[in-house]
């Protein structure tokens, strides 16, 4: 090990490791989103609490650098939703409570035919994403070296929360030119955002598409409506200079020969996956996960020990939750986690 | 000369695999005029179809997109048969109220699920998505249910199955009304430990399930009312 390697920061080793260069140890981390970690043990106890934390960019912050702080999670990760993009868009939503995050409520189209043109530029001041900017300027601005995420929800999972979701899937075969002009539109609205979100200052850029998966999809309709606007993403985060992750959730084996063509630096994956078998497949691409959110929620903290020590074991370049945690986990188990991961050394 | 029935059915039935839906409508207006039995013609044609597409999914040849448009052409032949199917024919197994339990909007599992109960000849009552586990109980009570189907896909929301669970207990009706659950972050191990009466992985065993905890339950019913 070097000098260098002792002294790295957690930003220093974040954007190593996803770069797949030498680290001391891999980062534990949590990309926020649909994934974040702010359980009610964190959130109900910090002066900025949830729901509000969801309306307010300084509560916004504040809660991030509580969830950091708590965890032992190595990074600051906002929003605490995946519903940002969608409401920006039309869709309408509900706020949510301390237990439950925001979530849509009723989509603002019943079909990809009805859904109009739009001026992205316009789009950047309404709704929370100003919220959100002034969350990611203040945390990168709060003197920590924590790096920033900023997580994005998918063009598919948006689009199919601005289109009812029933109707979309079905537009994916029956009327594919509607279908992937609504996904292009959103997709540009998304690589904007996230083009002014690391300008603000957010270190890594993760996106999420829990809609995206090949259980759902299946690999063509994967490779047709997923692949190329995810891409497209991650081809603006790399032009503003900032690294991506990348999060399919639920079984993505069928369409693992895809994965390349993403282009993002890290892939994060579901429990069910492999990433020592990902990451010898693919050496080239930061495998990022998969501690099962089932048994943090439920299984004892020796267990996750294990497993977070089996992941470092396998090579896994960011040890993180394989999916959106429960704000019902416990601390302590959450704790054990990181502990394993950052103690690795002692 | 007219078709015979047997082809007429499999006629049907692929027009669901297919996923025609207009086919599937005027294959259902020649059974109406060929006055053949309207609900043999669901049961051996469109239902049959949508059983074909279901083993589809299974095998990884069609996916979520592909079931919900063959729904779609199993409902438009529905639609017009419906109304021709004679009263004593409708021998519908059971009746089982389905949802999304609270929290958790993404339905999509859900809707396949009870596109393959309907295909089964349940009477499905769908209570939708982000369902508080009241509402579950009361509709369950209200329309004398079976089964209370519950899903989700998320972690987060998986206590209120068990939630549902203890309702139905605090209602006496825990006896009554058998529960199954699934979704993508659900075992078997978490359904022991909630105390449902099933779980299954996937839509199509979900439709297998159902029969099965039907036909445990009328046993159960028939021995306590002799």
């Amino acid at each position: 090990m070097t000098v260098q390697d002792v002294n790295l920061t957690p930003r220093q080793r974040l954007l190593k490791a996803l770069r797949c260069q030498h680290v001391d140890r891999p980062p534990v981390a949590c990309m926020g989103g649909m994934m974040n970690a702010a359980i009610t043990e964190i959130a109900g106890d910090c002066s900025a609490t949830l729901p509000d934390a969801h309306f307010h960019g300084a509560k916004m912050a504040d809660l991030a650098l509580a969830v950091a702080r708590a965890t032992g999670f190595e990074n600051l990760a906002v929003p605490f939703c995946m519903t940002v993009e969608a409401e920006a868009l039309g869709s309408v939503i509900d706020p949510g409570t301390l237990a439950c995050e925001p979530k849509i409520v009723s989509e603002a189209y019943a079909s990809a035919a009805d859904v109009p043109p739009w001026d992205t530029e316009k789009l950047f001041t309404s709704a929370r994403l100003p919220i959100v900017f002034e969350a990611v300027e203040r945390l990168a601005g709060a003197g920590t070296d924590l790096p920033v995420i900023v997580s994005i929800t998918g063009p598919l999972s948006t689009s199919a929360s601005l289109v009812e979701p029933r109707s979309f899937f079905k537009e994916l075969r029956k009327n594919k030119k509607e279908a992937h002009r609504v996904q292009r539109q959103v997709t540009d609205f998304l690589s904007q955002y996230a083009r002014l979100a690391v300008r603000k200052g957010a270190d890594v850029v993760a996106v999420g598409d829990p809609s995206a998966t090949g259980e759902i999809l299946g690999p063509a309709l994967f490779e047709e409506f997923a692949v190329p606007y995810l891409r497209d993403i991650v081809r603006a985060v790399h032009e503003e200079g900032a690294p991506t992750i990348v999060h399919i959730c639920g079984d993505t084996e069928r369409c693992r020969d895809l994965w390349p063509l993403i282009e993002s630096d890290a892939v994060s994956v579901d429990a069910m996956i492999n990433l020592a078998r990902l990451k010898r497949s693919f050496p080239q691409i930061a495998a990022m996960g998969n501690i099962s959110t089932f048994l943090l929620e439920f299984g004892p903290p020796e267990k996750v020990v294990r497993r977070a020590r089996k992941l470092m074991d396998d090579g896994v370049d960011i040890i993180a939750p394989a999916c959106g945690l429960s704000t019902s986990t416990r601390l302590a188990v959450i704790r054990a986690m990181t502990d394993a991961v950052r103690n690795e050394h002692l | 000369m007219a078709k015979s029935k047997e082809i007429l059915f499999q006629e049907l039935s692929d027009s669901v695999v297919e996923m025609e839906e207009n086919k599937a409508a005027d294959l259902a207006r020649e059974v109406v005029e060929e006055k053949i039995d309207a609900y043999e013609a669901i049961d051996k044609g469109l239902a049959h179809g949508m059983e074909r597409a279901g083993r589809l999914f299974e095998e990884d040849e069609y996916f979520v997109p592909e079931l919900l448009i063959a729904a779609d052409a199993m409902y438009a032949g529905i639609e017009v048969l419906r109304q021709h199917i004679a009263a004593d024919s409708s021998s519908a197994p059971g009746r089982i109220v389905i949802g999304v339990v609270e929290g958790d909007t993404h339905d999509i599992g859900k809707n396949l699920v009870k596109i393959i109960l309907e295909a089964k000849g349940f009477e499905v009552h769908d209570l939708g998505r982000d369902v508080p586990p009241s509402v579950f109980v009361a509709k369950a009570k209200e329309i004398k249910a079976d089964i209370i189907g519950l899903s989700t896909l998320m972690t987060t929301t998986m206590a209120g199955m068990a939630r549902v669970i203890e309702m139905l207990h605090e209602a006496g009706l825990r006896e009554r009304i058998k529960v199954m659950i699934g979704g993508a972050p659900i075992s078997q191990g978490f359904a022991r430990k909630i105390g449902a009466d099933g779980y299954s992985a996937n839509a199509m065993a979900a439709g297998d399930l159902a029969l099965k905890l039907l036909a445990q339950r009328r046993i159960l019913g028939s021995l306590s009312a002799s």
